[in-house]
């Protein structure tokens, strides 16, 4: 399984592994993260001894997941007919570049020049501002994190925190050597900086572009989840406001977020809500203030409806990017969310790129992982993300993913291993090798920095066959 | 004719043919604690959140007056006790709008473009100024959602906000930072 | 009442002494032991690759050569968690053996329903919880109340006692880079309780600590929950 994707993960993984002041950092970050979210779960009806009210919500969250994207067809529907019978414009996009194409169109069409984007994983999946500034329009990133990234050049590192990974003086001297601002040690300074300049953008913008955390079916509405309200200034000021969503956002009813909102900011970021939650169903009405004149939905499949295809990987489309199950891996806190390569990282990225993008590229992320289980437990809504990694590694094999070389491995191993005989001879060849020392270039990636285990004097089988007398 | 549409509900009736592995069945247990008095449940949350309440007239002229540049909803609420506005949502110092609801269960204030003047009002000036009355606060987002139902079934204003406390940011390190784009303080007065 | 001892291939080859010290424990609680001495391995280094089809076969051959045993008994997690919890998706049936596995500190408190075996080890002592015999297995206390009944153990609990070693079978070898920073890890939080030992379930994680633990000359040793509940 060599391929240039994987040799790059190679390579950024060991550099990252080994920096241990980032390791620090993103450390500290998910220290304070855990104990928020200790806090959070104590918002559901536990009781000492017992968290049965957070398994509870996760059962119900899962259940109204499992309802949605197992009847997805019938929930688009609604949600379209809903979102057209309040004056707004529903638009499929098949891949990336039906969606990015379109919000080009739409672009044009209202000759727009500045655009104000809020956070949203669905516009780094297309690429979207790539080509907005081909084009020559100019997209403003307004999410504090997103803002930093952007105006240093970087993809957002993690799917809640998008610079988790840099220091408050890493971003005093982004804003020094960008902004021209004196630098400054205090992060109120460095945010309140940040407030101004896009306090601008905001007004002056033709357009705004956000994603959505969950579309609505039976109102026809998107909801949308912020803590900094640059995703209500993005679809309040401007006269066009696009939102791009994957098909598989969509709720039955209203009334299930009273249920998922609590859920999302409890795992997502130990809140037991997030500042703002809203709910957007459409162009500004006739006797409303403000708002406004065009509302579009683009509806973004882009690989879904493949996942959607493998019935036993089907759960991994009930994801409400919470960010848990990157916070918890211990492969993501020792090697970031960069090293990936992909727009979805962490547990969840690992099971659904090689459905959404390449397989034979992108398998290689579900072998990277002690399969600790981790990720499943904490899932907010029961994804079996770890046993999803064995499936796609599963998989990788039955497509001949594998490369000649660890097949014939297997083979040989599974060979040995069927025949009791056989096995006693490779053991003691094995054995053998060990003890003088001749297994060493095997052993390589292991010593590189573990010492081996001393080789036994006797196997336990040995030992039992001359010490026992009976079987 | 729309071929994308097709195409994508198409893959979608296709991959469904067959239904995916049920998730374990949740129970009846409620999954958050009941709330006994909402009004102090609220209080409580809404304080913990950074949240203001001014808690008389003579408390709400001493607030209003610390700023120079006021602008409002125009509701009856708002003229009633805070005047008329000096100046317009993109320049003022304070906002002062209505609500929906105020909801205990999260110290939240729900607002829509109907109940609070648009869209702007709510999130644009640096200092947020909420006019409620204290039969407004219902226990949950459950409670708070049959109440939106209620009102504006079949007419739904085109955005709704929950608002629970001011903006914030903590991607500095996690250090939280109030009022990143939004408003900077949040504050509450009791018209009853 | 029989139990069938299986002990996985790596404790077989690597550390005997972990499957010596089970059935000495056992036979002390007058548990009368056997050796089924066709079995070779679970499968799970191929499962864990994504060779199913080989590891089905093991899985069968598994099933048959435990398919009398009344119960079944082994020091390791993992195996333990393949048999129960993977083989009869592979098999796509239960068996004998699937449903009778168990692991060594499991089959002592729950089945035995004894916490005290009358050992002795006096060191300070802390406990890393493998990720298959906490997460697959559910067993969290379990080793630790017999850690508890020790005569002049310390038990003291480390930080991140839940996070991974980084063994993660050939994910040690696969991606060595990361598995090293997750051993350091690991590491750090035994060095933070100043325990002269570190045991475990899993002689899989105590190698890996224990690798570390060699190569960086640090004064902790690594033992095993059979090893120690052996000792008198």
């Amino acid at each position: 399984m060599t391929n240039s994707a994987l040799q790059q993960f190679e390579r950024d993984a060991a550099l990252k592994a080994a920096d241990r002041q980032h390791r620090a950092v993103i450390q500290k970050n998910i220290g304070t993260y855990n104990i928020a979210v200790a806090n959070g779960r104590k918002r559901f009806a536990d009781w000492p001894g017992s968290d049965q009210g957070w398994q509870n919500a996760r059962s119900h969250a899962a259940a109204i997941k499992w309802e949605t994207i197992n009847h997805l067809d019938r929930y688009l529907e609604q949600f379209e007919q809903n979102v057209l019978a309040n004056g707004g414009h529903v638009f499929w996009a098949e891949t990336a570049a039906d969606a990015r194409d379109h919000v080009l169109e739409l672009a044009r069409r209202h000759g727009v020049q500045k655009i104000v984007k809020s956070k949203s994983m669905t516009t780094e999946e297309i690429h979207l501002n790539d080509a907005l500034e081909a084009a020559g329009i100019h997209a403003v990133e307004t999410d504090l994190g997103e803002y930093i990234c952007q105006i240093r050049g970087e993809p957002p590192y993690h799917i809640v925190t998008p610079v988790m990974h840099l220091t408050k003086a890493d971003i005093a001297r982004t804003f020094q050597e960008k902004l021209g601002v004196p630098l400054t040690d205090s992060a109120e300074d460095l945010t309140m900086i940040a407030r101004a300049k896009l306090r601008q953008e905001f007004i002056t913008a033709d357009m705004g572009i956000t994603g959505a955390n969950f579309a609505i079916a039976d109102t026809g509405m998107i909801a949308v989840t912020e803590n900094e309200g640059n995703a209500r200034l993005s679809f309040s000021l401007p006269r066009v406001h696009v939102a791009i969503v994957g098909i598989e956002k969509l709720i039955p009813r209203l009334e299930d977020l009273a249920l998922l909102w609590p859920l999302l900011a409890a795992s997502g970021t130990g809140q037991t809500i997030t500042a703002y939650n809203s709910l957007i169903g459409g162009p500004r009405r006739e006797r409303e203030a403000d708002g406004p004149q065009e509302f579009h939905v683009i509806l973004l499949d882009n690989g879904r409806t493949r996942l959607l295809a493998d019935v036993e990987q089907r759960d991994a489309l009930h994801c409400i990017r919470c960010g848990a199950c990157l916070n918890t891996c211990p492969v993501y806190t020792n090697i970031g969310g960069h090293a990936y390569g992909t727009t979805y990282q962490g547990p969840i990225g690992s099971v659904i790129t090689p459905h959404l993008r390449d397989a034979q590229e992108w398998s290689h992320l579900s072998y990277a992982s002690s399969l600790c289980g981790a990720c499943t437990d904490v899932c907010p809504v029961r994804i079996d993300l770890h046993h999803h990694l064995l499936h796609n590694r599963r998989n990788a094999v039955q497509r001949g993913f594998d490369g000649l070389i660890q097949r014939l491995l297997f083979r040989a191993w599974f060979w040995t291993m069927q025949s009791p005989a056989r096995y006693a001879v490779a053991a003691k060849l094995g054995n053998f090798a060990l003890r003088r020392g001749l297994a060493g270039a095997l052993l390589k990636p292991w010593t590189t920095g573990r010492e081996f285990p001393a080789p036994p004097q006797q196997s336990f089988r040995d030992y039992w066959r001359e010490h026992e007398r009976r079987p | 004719m729309n071929v994308a549409r097709d195409n994508i509900l198409g893959r979608v009736r296709a991959a469904l043919k067959v239904e995916a592995h049920r998730p374990v069945a949740p129970t009846d247990a409620p999954v958050f604690p009941p709330i006994a008095d909402p009004e102090t449940r609220f209080r409580a949350e809404f304080a913990a959140l950074r949240g203001e309440i001014i808690e008389n007239a003579q408390a709400l002229r001493a607030f209003v007056g610390g700023f120079a540049r006021i602008a409002t909803d125009g509701a009856e609420l708002t003229s009633q006790f805070v005047g008329e506005p000096n100046a317009s949502v993109r320049d003022c110092d304070l906002g002062v709008t209505g609500c929906d609801c105020l909801v205990a269960q999260t110290g939240s204030i729900i607002v829509s473009t109907l109940s609070a003047g648009g869209r702007a009002m709510s999130v644009l000036p640096p200092v947020h100024l909420v006019m409620a009355r204290r039969e407004q606060i219902v226990a949950d987002l459950a409670s708070a959602f049959t109440l939106l139902r209620t009102r504006y079934d079949k007419h739904w204003p085109s955005a709704i906000s929950v608002i629970t406390g001011p903006s914030r940011t903590a991607d500095i390190e996690k250090i939280l930072v109030m009022g990143a784009h939004g408003p900077k303080r949040l504050a509450l007065c009791f018209a009853d | 009442m029989r139990v069938a001892l299986f002990i996985p291939c790596f404790i077989d080859q690597l550390f005997p002494n972990v499957g010596i010290a089970m059935a000495t424990v056992l036979r002390r609680l007058n548990v009368d032991v056997y050796y089924p001495p066709e079995q070779t391995c679970c499968g799970q280094p191929a499962f864990n690759t994504g060779y199913w089809d080989e590891a089905r076969a093991l899985a069968k051959r598994h099933a048959e050569i435990f398919a009398d045993a009344d119960a079944i008994v082994s020091p390791s997690g993992s195996c333990t968690a393949m048999v129960r919890n993977y083989h009869p998706e592979l098999l796509g049936k239960a068996t004998r053996a699937t449903a009778h596995t168990y692991e060594f500190a499991e089959f002592l408190v729950k089945h035995l329903r004894v916490t005290d075996v009358g050992a002795r080890f006096p060191e300070r002592v802390t406990y890393h919880d493998s990720c298959h015999a906490l997460r697959e297995l559910r067993l969290k206390d379990e080793p630790r109340q017999l850690l508890r009944h020790v005569q002049d153990l310390e038990l003291v609990e480390m930080d991140r006692a839940e996070t991974c070693c980084g063994f993660g079978g050939t994910f040690s070898v696969k991606f060595p880079m990361i598995s090293y920073a997750m051993d350091e890890v690991k590491v750090s939080s035994i060095q933070n309780t100043s325990a002269r030992y570190v045991v475990s379930t899993d002689s899989s994680c105590l190698m890996q600590i224990d690798g570390y633990l060699r190569r960086q000359n640090l004064p902790i040793k690594t033992i095993s929950l059979a090893e120690v509940l052996a000792s008198t």
